[in-house]
């Protein structure tokens, strides 16, 4: 009777100083990380010792581990992984840097630039490949008749179909998507840089390529690391756009990781392929941990810069 | 003092010049950036027949709607744009409430397992298995008889994306002064209450750049809904209605419905967009500073 009494209490008490609403109102997110990142998780390592195609699954042991290293379309879809990354970052970085730069006083019109450069982000990746899907057409598409019209090309060129420019075209999609949100990160960097840094400047007769090198990039260091990440981790994961413009074709030629181990779990649209999702299990987690790597690499990498400068 | 003045003005002469090509370039830049948009605008309003045949014209040699008419009566296209706008609202509504909720306490409370917690949701940011983590989810919902509604796909589209607008709300609510927590409690209100009536008000504005981020989450979503409906097609939203049709078969026969839907998959987004731009580009750099 007393203990219960003092129970009672004890449930009260906790109410009232919120430690029972505290635990209702953060369940939802334990709830999301439990069911949406952990069982998975937990489901997929299970299964990299099965053979499993959606309706039965054998226990195969490291058999499917063995397979991976014969696998020359997984690792070519690594390699296609990287040289999407490094084309990508070649030239989302750059084009991202230069126009942040240019727009982050208010002249030329820089508040609508600013949108217009940002506007791809806003638009599903999806439908925006589609509509790239037009524009490279072979026959009716807007790129080919343009290159035509100017004098560039005589024969249109199958930007989608052909291996040597559908890694080309991909990466276009690719940067005409990002540059925009990587600006604004990097604008809100360069208003955090104290005006009357670049006023001395001016004033010790500093023209615009010194103040940028000596001036802007050093101070914009840290905010550019993080900005350099997110580029690369983000790179390493699309496959989306991918899917929707080639689905990893000519001949896998624009087949990522990631692309390649949907289509083992999933199938592809065109052919009811045999899922193997044992299989794919192992090679997203092989990709998980590659994709793990290269991050530490490139934090390794940009601490050793801050010591050396 | 003459010498000075002609050097000063041949300076300025000079910087103008350059000036002028920086914006040349920012224009091109933009012109090829809009270009798409403006393309696929004017292309849905064009004939089949145009569209087949190609060419440089952007503007429609004539203009109709049938385009339009065709994608939402016979290609259902009404049904793709209603779950489009339940799953973006939907998403929208999830992660504000989860969010707001989580960010207030880890931001006012000390208890055990917090840092676990937080940890856990930042580590499985950096995880990424890509789409192979849908496949237990989808044969999870289809054991709970959920694949045939959108809830599951609400539910995954926010879960996924909580981790970004917790840590903006959470790095919003560092910065709102706890006195004011304090005021209220003074006058009687509980945790759950300060949370209700003082703190949801006063972070309107993070608030609003979580609405539209989520909202743009769930409007934009792919691969999600494509996994989740490939058997259900009355349950696709437009981003995989419309990317069904290119690989309906019918090649360049149904360009102009494509073209439709197309536009009216994006359309949306991009007024919001105009209307809300700054708020947009706020919570994207709220959202990666903190996270």
């Amino acid at each position: 009777m007393n203990e219960k009494k003092s129970m009672g209490q004890r449930i009260k008490k906790k109410w009232n100083n919120g430690d029972i609403p505290m635990w209702l109102m953060l369940f939802p997110t334990i709830f999301f990380i439990v069911v949406m990142s952990i069982y998975p998780f937990a489901w997929l390592i299970r299964y990299v010792f099965y053979d499993y195609n959606g309706f039965k699954a054998y226990f195969v042991g490291l058999a499917n581990f063995n397979r991976v290293f014969t696998d020359s379309i997984y690792w070519n879809s690594v390699l296609h992984t990287f040289e999407y990354a490094f084309l990508k970052l070649l030239f989302v970085l750059p084009l991202s840097l230069m126009t942040a730069v240019l727009l982050q006083r208010k002249r030329f019109g820089s508040q609508l630039f600013q949108g217009i450069y940002f506007l791809p982000t806003v638009i599903s990746s999806a439908v925006y490949s589609l509509i790239w899907y037009f524009i490279f057409a072979t026959y009716n598409g807007v790129l080919n008749s343009f290159l035509r019209a100017v004098g560039l090309i005589n024969d249109p060129i199958d930007w989608l179909g052909s291996s040597k420019t559908a890694m080309i075209a991909v990466v276009i999609v690719a940067v005409w998507g990002a540059f925009g949100n990587y600006m604004i990160l990097l604008i809100s960097g360069l208003t955090g840089i104290p005006s009357d840094v670049y006023e001395s400047a001016q004033i010790d007769g500093a023209n615009g390529i010194q103040t940028f090198f000596k001036i802007t990039l050093p101070m914009l260091g840290p905010v550019l690391k993080v900005v350099i990440m997110l580029a690369i981790t983000t790179a390493f994961k699309d496959y989306e756009s991918i899917l929707v413009l080639t689905a990893g074709g000519p001949n896998n030629r624009t087949h990522v990781m990631f692309s390649y181990i949907f289509q083992m779990v999933f199938g592809t649209s065109q052919a009811a392929s045999q899922l193997q999702i044992g299989y794919g299990s192992v090679l997203s987690i092989i990709s998980a941990l590659i994709v793990g790597i290269v991050t530490i690499i490139y934090l390794k990498f940009s601490k050793r810069m801050d010591e050396i400068s | 003092m003459a010498k000075e003045k002609t050097g000063h003005s041949v300076e300025s002469k000079k910087t103008k010049a350059i000036n002028g090509v920086i914006f040349l370039l920012l224009l091109l830049l933009a012109s090829v950036t809009v270009y798409p948009v403006v393309y696929i605008g004017f292309g849905s309003f064009k004939l089949n027949s145009e569209l087949v045949s190609g060419g440089l014209r952007l503007l429609p040699e004539k203009f109709i709607l049938d385009n339009y008419v065709q994608a939402w009566k016979i290609a259902n296209f009404s049904r793709y744009t209603a779950n489009s706008l339940m799953i973006s609202f939907g998403v929208m509504t999830v992660s504000l409430f989860v969010s707001s909720m989580a960010g207030y306490v880890f931001s006012r409370k000390e208890f055990r397992f917090k840092s676990l917690i937080f940890n856990a949701m930042v580590m499985f940011m950096f995880i990424n298995v890509g789409s192979a983590a849908l496949r237990p989810l989808f044969e999870l919902a289809v054991k709970l008889h959920m694949n045939n509604s959108l809830l599951s796909i609400i539910l995954i589209s926010a879960g996924s994306g909580q981790a970004t607008y917790v840590f903006l709300i959470h790095g919003f609510m560092n910065s709102v002064p706890k006195e004011l927590d304090e005021a209220a409690k003074m006058d009687g209100c509980s945790f759950f209450g300060i949370y209700w009536r003082v703190i949801l008000p006063v972070l309107k504005p993070a608030l609003a750049s979580v609405a539209l981020l989520s909202f743009r989450g769930g409007w934009n979503e792919y691969i999600l809904p494509l996994i989740f409906t490939m058997t259900n097609e009355k349950l696709r939203p437009l981003t995989v209605g419309v990317v069904a049709l290119q690989n309906a078969g019918d090649g360049a026969a149904a360009w102009n419905i494509l073209f439709a839907g197309s536009a009216i998959a994006i359309v949306p987004i991009v007024l919001v967009y105009i209307f809300a731009s700054r708020q947009f580009m706020g919570g994207i750099t709220a959202g990666a500073v903190k996270g």
